[in-house]
């Protein structure tokens, strides 16, 4: 059992007869970053929907360490962080007070939340807005909260949706130094974004949906070879493979 | 070709949809009864006020004042958007009839609320004005012209561009109100009242009217009191339900804190955290709770009737729980929520641990009040029927609306 995520042969989405998914499979393993590509309406967030089991297949399934979420549903969720695309925030709660609550809710010792907490709170340049609510915050102070509820409770997957969006270029740095420090740690992370020139440079492998199927998938000397364009960068194959949409 | 006549009837329309639901929601709400509870004993009160009321009370020059404010205050309900200052613009010159339309509506409107003060305060007018019933429907005849008289003038002064001059022709009808008003109040004979309104007619179709010709429609102004009559409605009615559009203030009440160190830090309290943040800050939850909890007290300590009292105990202390199950719907379009790892039952638990920790302090508050006029064992039946109303509340109620909730 090698994979921290497998999503085997997933065909989903809202409705039965429109499924917005055809036969999805990818993993995710351990020092792995993976990213997850694709235009606006491809199935991206449907994909992690699916992994976080807020909704159900129709068919195929999601393993994260190798069980499915209905085979155990608390520790299943135990297992990975989530980072939004957009940040989903209490706006009766204060900044510490939305740590807290992660931490309890992932069943950390209360030493264990303190010494984190405060190690993020500098690292993303927050100490001075603990106790802030989050009708003070900006889009980018929003989504250091998420960023650091989910580096607070340190599972062994991440899945991260768009998390660059609204950052300052300290907070995206800061960001993805953690997640390459967690990389080697031996996580496993799933990473999708339209930043490809960020992705290309720090993803391991990948994945590139188009219309709910996986199109190309791969390290980038191995998606140069599928696209036949050797020496292209990501967003040139990304281009070029989106292309065809025009003529059909 | 817009029929602005019909668009009218649309607003209309819509604007009452959307009331009616609220309506019904606050009708449905405990805070109904609380009105009738005022109402009964208000009523009783009142006329032992009227008693008390010396005879040198200045009665003419009270509803003098009184209604030359409610005559001169409110204005024409046009139920205009935003989005009219770009669509209607174009066909100001042909929205005669819409505003014919809002007039008339605005009036009908306005001499309902004219009617319900002037009935509230109809034993003081029959106690020291005037016995007769003529007297008082007349008297309520002329109010009510009077108002039609105001929605006109008011109308076309709201084309005066300049803050100050409009502000001037506010106060200008406002002096003419007065005269109005006392005419009527001081019960002045026919000719009297005749000599008013024929000036009042003379100066509308002398100087309003130009007014009308000379200045275009303010529109931003009349979007506005439109968005403030709309805003009004909401605020009375978030004060029963929530209303999504008045987007709810969190109110960070950091003197509660102290109250948070309740909750241990444990996986098993996430929901007790949860509801005690929401509880204590945002959508007035905790507001709802003291001003009943208050009101409660009130009522307790008034009424001298000892099974009148048991019964406020009970009454208030099941509104209370009314109020307080809400919070269960506070979370559910959290998605952040539903990721966390924790056993949904933890839900519930939390839920009546609130409930519990909240009906207690509210329960010892009314045995309280309870104890100083009525004794000890007065107190001892209050604090046993409020427990028991709450009891009943988390160990019935509650479950099912959870199960039901949960399929």
């Amino acid at each position: 059992m090698n994979d921290l995520l497998k999503v085997s042969h997933i065909t989903g989405g809202y409705q039965n007869s429109k499924p917005v998914l055809h036969d999805v499979s990818f993993t995710v393993k351990p020092h792995e970053m993976v990213g997850l590509i694709g235009l606006n309406g491809a199935g991206k967030s449907t994909t992690i929907k699916h992994i976080l089991g807020l909704m159900e297949p129709h068919k195929g399934e999601v393993r994260l360490l190798g069980k499915t979420m209905a085979e155990d549903k608390l520790n299943y969720r135990q297992n990975f962080a989530y980072i939004p695309e957009t940040p989903l925030l209490y706006e009766e709660m204060t900044l510490w007070e939305h740590l807290e609550l992660t931490a309890m809710a992932y069943g950390l010792t209360k030493d264990q939340f303190e010494s984190r907490s405060h190690k993020l709170l500098k690292e993303f340049r927050m100490v001075k807005m603990a106790k802030w609510f989050p009708s003070h915050f900006s889009k980018g102070m929003r989504q250091k909260v998420m960023i650091m509820s989910a580096f607070l409770i340190r599972p062994s997957v991440y899945i991260a949706d768009e998390p660059f969006v609204g950052l300052d270029p300290i907070g995206i740095k800061s960001f993805l130094d953690r997640m390459v420090e967690l990389r080697e740690e031996g996580c496993g992370i799933l990473m999708s974004t339209h930043i490809l020139a960020t992705a290309e440079k720090y993803c391991d492998r990948f994945i590139l949906l188009h219309q709910g199927k996986i199109i190309l998938e791969g390290t980038l000397t191995q998606l140069q070879e599928q696209a036949n364009m050797p020496g292209a960068d990501l967003d040139d194959i990304y281009v070029e493979v989106t292309k065809e949409d025009l003529y059909d | 070709m817009i029929n602005v006549q019909d668009l009218w009837g649309k607003r209309r329309s819509d604007y009452w949809t959307m009331a009616i639901r609220y309506l019904r929601l606050i009708a449905n709400s405990g805070f109904l009864f609380t009105i009738y509870l005022l109402f009964v004993f208000g009523s009783y009160y009142y006329g032992q006020f009227l008693q008390w009321l010396p005879e040198a009370f200045p009665a003419v020059l009270f509803f003098t004042v009184v209604f030359t404010w409610l005559e001169t205050r409110g204005r024409v309900r046009t139920f205009m958007k935003q989005g009219d200052l770009f669509f209607l613009t174009p066909v100001e010159g042909r929205l005669a009839p819409y505003i014919r339309s809002s007039i008339f509506y605005s009036w009908i409107m306005e001499t309902f609320w004219l009617a319900l003060s002037f009935l509230v305060l109809a034993p003081l007018f029959f106690d020291r004005i005037q016995g007769t019933g003529s007297v008082l429907w007349f008297s309520l005849f002329l109010l009510s012209a009077l108002k039609a008289y105001n929605l006109l003038t008011g109308f076309e002064e709201q084309r005066v561009l300049d803050k100050y001059h409009y502000l001037i022709h506010t106060l200008l009808r406002a002096g003419l109100n007065l005269v109005a008003v006392y005419a009527i109040f001081s019960v002045q004979p026919l000719w009297v009242i005749a000599v008013v309104t024929g000036a009042l007619l003379l100066f509308y179709l002398g100087y309003y009217r130009r007014l009308a010709q000379q200045f275009s429609l303010k529109w931003e102004r009349l979007v506005e009191i439109e968005n403030q009559t709309v805003m009004t409605f909401y605020r009375i009615a978030n004060s029963f339900t929530d209303v999504p559009s008045l987007k709810s203030k969190v109110r960070f009440r950091t003197w509660l804190n102290a109250v948070y160190s309740l909750i241990s830090f444990d996986k098993k309290h996430v929901y007790h955290y949860l509801f005690a943040r929401s509880f204590f800050r945002s959508n007035d939850y905790f507001g709802i709770y003291i001003r009943l909890t208050l009101l409660g007290a009130l009522f307790l300590s008034i009424v001298e009737l000892d099974w009148g009292r048991w019964l406020i105990a009970i009454l208030f202390a099941y509104m209370t729980t009314l109020q307080l199950e809400t919070l269960k719907n506070h979370y559910d379009t959290s998605q952040m929520v539903e990721l966390y790892p924790i056993d949904p039952s933890m839900k519930i638990k939390a839920h009546s641990y609130w409930m519990n920790a909240l009906g207690v302090f509210q329960v010892i508050v009314f045995a309280v009040i309870v104890f100083f006029p009525y004794g000890f064992l007065d107190a001892v039946i209050v604090l046993v029927l409020a427990l028991v109303a709450y009891q009943y509340h988390i160990h019935v109620r509650l479950p099912k609306k959870y199960e039901t909730s949960s399929m």
